[in-house]
């Protein structure tokens, strides 16, 4: 394997009688490589074989620029039988004698430097662990594969967990995917198997989920799924075999509660799912830490309720706009803000009223906001619309066409119920222009885009709203506790405090009797020497009493 | 001065913990600066999370306590630093897989990095089971820390011999004669490519057991 015969591009020309000359390109930055000598870059990066640190203090039997070129043109070499390949420190170990930390080293420069493995083509194993001692579990790490794998343990320190970092709003179950891509024509998505229902394959179910007919005869028996309202599909790259169903979730957010720690147990709750999926679940649930956490024994609030903080809070919509019929809207369920809602609900653990016993699934969008916007005051959904309008307009421009918005309007915004008015009013007047007029295609496309963002609207209030509430219940309820709390902790001071007043008076009484008793007992004995004294004197002869004897023993003890 | 020859100064720790009939077998790394109460947390979250009952405690405890403290009284002696290159072997079976390679190391290296090895190997291999990186540098380690706990004592003996000599000469140690002969290699006229014929007692086999010969072989451990 001498360097002239590989016939590197740099090496001089060849004579003639040469059978065969073989060229490689060879990255650019690598262009200072010779053959016959030893660059500086090698010196440097590499400075024990060449009288630096390590090679100083050792004998240097083996460490001198000899060696170094002996195991670099072997690697070299090595590689150049075929380029194609991608050749591991692992095979060329075995051929070469040394310490294996220093060819690691070696064989770590002539990768990263572009000498060998520039145009293998195999793929190079990603994101190596910093660190593998001490905690026996360290994870694989981040695999570059389509569908990123479940980490293998929780108690990670290296966050090679799945991806997927934002939570996406779940596709709705039959609906016009509003959110993503706008792509007008799209048939109803089945909320089981997440695939775009073609006609006539689509089913209602009871609560009003529209399911494709295969889906609706697989699941038929399972009672559960269907009557669960909050059924969705989630989005493909959440999980590692299966769907988390809402059922599903809900299961494993009770577990955790009830066995904290126990994954085993959780899982077992869970029963279609095994443990490492439960915990990659959790994790990828947007209060999933905060759960964990709570478990283990801090406070309350583990449910960050905002009102209009959100992204996705929009407008509030007119009341009449059913006027405004298009394709579009037409596929549009409430499930969008009935989900929104159970979501809520559901993912507040605690034993609660489900806002949904008063939304009824097969209203329209309106009546459903109506029905909330009775439910909460007028001033949370005028904050909720305020925010959205502010929302809305940064994230789009068009928006603020779309809801005809001014700047002053946009920068002076005050929670009053006059402004719902105001754009209600320009929302109303922008539709009766777009009515009344023959659609070119890019009014088409406004009312489109105002449409979106109007249904987004929709959502987005109902979602605002809804919280709201619920945190106003959260907070009742709070408060009743501790009221009940404190009286039942009243009425227990004053019975302790009773019953120390009647043990006392008992004492008193106590005291009382034993002194008249001891007084009854010197009189007593008062009269026995007078009986005794007057009978000494009468000359009668007295019997010794033993009764009367103890007596005066007894007096004398106590 | 002792110390564990590779850059970061781990000491290799082995429990194997017996009570009712259930066993408790692991090997793992553990940094001597660390605080007792560490080691405490530790055993205590382990058993915890293998559901092992609190008697293993105790016990796991003291292992790894005398292990520790058997690290710690090596630690003021003197040591001999230089350049020695030892074949360390590598032979286990981590769940389903069986590992088995034989490979050169400096011990007087103090660079070394038992794990960054242990990681090439596995990746180069395509080894998929997280568990084997970690038990091959913890045999290295294990390894290494028996080399220099000899160096230390041959050390020991050639002071109290008074003989004055370089422990080199003094040591009758096993471990010590398998240094690879340096000048067999090294010297102007020595190759350090080894034989095509000798390449297959330095290369790494590994294999994968299948389930049920891993159920017989537990049972018989």
């Amino acid at each position: 394997m001498s360097p002239a015969a590989a016939g590197a591009a740099s090496s001089g020309e060849a004579p003639p009688s040469r059978p065969k000359r073989e060229l490689y390109t060879i990255p650019a930055s690598s262009s200072w490589f010779r053959w016959d000598d030893i660059h500086e870059t090698e010196r440097s990066a590499l400075p024990e074989f060449f009288g630096g640190p390590g090679g100083n203090s050792y004998g240097t039997a083996s460490r001198n620029p000899r060696i170094y070129r002996e195991y670099r043109d072997y690697i070299i070499n090595k590689y150049r039988e075929d380029p194609a390949r991608r050749l591991t420190f692992t095979e060329v170990r075995k051929a070469l004698v040394g310490d294996a930390t220093l060819l690691r080293k070696l064989f770590g420069f002539l990768d990263s430097s572009g000498l060998i493995n520039f145009s293998a083509t195999s793929p190079r194993p990603v994101a190596q662990q910093p660190g593998l001692d001490a905690v026996l579990e360290a994870p694989v790490g981040l695999q570059v594969t389509p569908r990123p794998q479940v980490s293998y343990s929780v108690e990670e320190r290296f966050g090679g967990g799945t991806g997927e970092n934002v939570f996406r709003l779940p596709p709705l179950s039959s609906y016009v995917d509003v959110f993503g891509e706008w792509a007008p024509g799209k048939g109803p998505i089945c909320a089981f198997c997440g695939v775009e229902c073609k006609d006539g394959k689509v089913e209602t179910l009871e609560d009003g989920f529209k399911v494709c007919s295969t889906c609706c005869k697989t699941n038929s028996d399972n009672e559960e799924a269907n009557k669960c309202a909050g059924d969705k599909k989630e989005s493909a790259d959440n999980h590692a075999s299966s769907a988390w169903t809402d059922a599903e979730t809900l299961l494993l957010l009770e577990g955790v509660l009830k066995h904290g720690d126990d994954w085993d147990l959780i899982t077992q709750h869970v029963r279609t799912k095994n443990k490492l999926e439960c915990i990659a679940r959790l994790i990828q649930l947007p209060f999933g830490e905060h759960m964990l956490g709570a478990i283990n024994g801090k406070s309350d609030s583990r449910f960050q309720t905002s009102q209009t903080t959100d992204g996705k809070t929009n407008h509030y919509i007119v009341k009449d706009t059913s006027s405004q019929s298009n394709e579009m809207v037409d596929g549009m369920q409430i499930d969008g803000e009935q989900d929104g809602a159970d979501k809520l609900v559901e993912e507040q653990p605690s034993k609660r009223q489900r806002l949904s016993s008063s939304i009824d699934v097969t209203g329209s969008l309106m009546e459903q906001l109506a029905l909330l916007t009775t439910a909460t005051s007028l001033d949370v959904v005028a904050a909720a619309a305020a925010a959205s309008i502010k929302a809305l307009g940064s994230e789009n421009p068009q928006a603020k066409n779309a809801f005809h918005l001014s700047e002053k309007e946009y920068q002076g915004k005050t929670f009053s119920s006059n402004h719902i008015h105001e754009s209600e009013c320009n929302v109303g007047d922008q539709e009766g222009e777009m009515h009344g007029q023959t659609v070119p295609d890019k009014k088409l496309q406004k009312k489109y885009i105002s449409t979106a963002y109007q249904v987004r609207a929709a959502v987005g209030t109902a979602v605002g709203v809804a919280a709201a509430r619920a945190k106003m219940l959260v907070d009742q309820e709070e408060r009743e506790i501790e009221l009940l709390l404190a009286s039942i902790i009243e009425t227990q001071l004053r019975k302790i405090q009773y019953k120390i007043k009647h043990f006392e008076e008992l004492e008193l009484i106590m005291d009382q009797e034993y002194n008249t008793i001891q007084q009854i007992k010197e009189s007593l004995i008062n009269e026995w020497l007078k009986v005794l004294e007057q009978a000494f004197q009468a000359g009668v002869p007295i019997q010794r009493d033993e009764v009367l004897t103890k007596l005066f023993l007894n007096k004398s003890t106590p | 001065k002792f110390r564990m020859p590779t850059r970061d100064n781990l000491v290799p720790i082995r429990v194997d913990v017996e009570v009712d009939g259930q066993r408790y077998r692991d090997a793992f790394t553990w940094n001597p600066r660390d605080p007792d109460s560490e080691i405490i947390s530790f055993a205590k979250r382990t058993a915890k999370d293998l559901k092992l009952p609190a008697s293993f405690v105790p016990q796991m405890l003291q292992s790894i306590q005398g292990q520790l403290a058997e690290f710690r009284s090596y630690e003021g002696q003197e040591m001999q630093i230089k350049e020695k290159i030892m074949p360390l072997k590598i032979d286990l079976r981590v769940n389903n897989t069986l590992v088995r390679d034989q490979f050169l190391w400096d011990i007087g290296n103090l660079d070394s990095d038992p794990e960054e090895f242990a990681r090439t190997l596995c990746d180069d291999l395509n080894i998929t089971d997280p568990e084997v990186g970690p038990a091959i540098a913890v045999s290295i380690r294990e390894q290494l820390y028996e080399i220099a706990s000899q160096s230390v004592s041959a050390m020991r003996e050639a002071k109290v011999s008074k003989k004055r000599r370089a422990p080199e000469f003094a040591s009758n140690s096993k471990a010590m004669n398998n240094a690879v002969d340096m000048f067999k290699y090294f010297g102007s006229k020595g190759s350090v490519i080894r034989k095509r014929k000798e390449w297959y007692l330095y290369a790494p086999v590994v294999d994968v057991v299948p389930n049920e010969e891993v159920v017989v072989v537990d049972t018989t451990e």
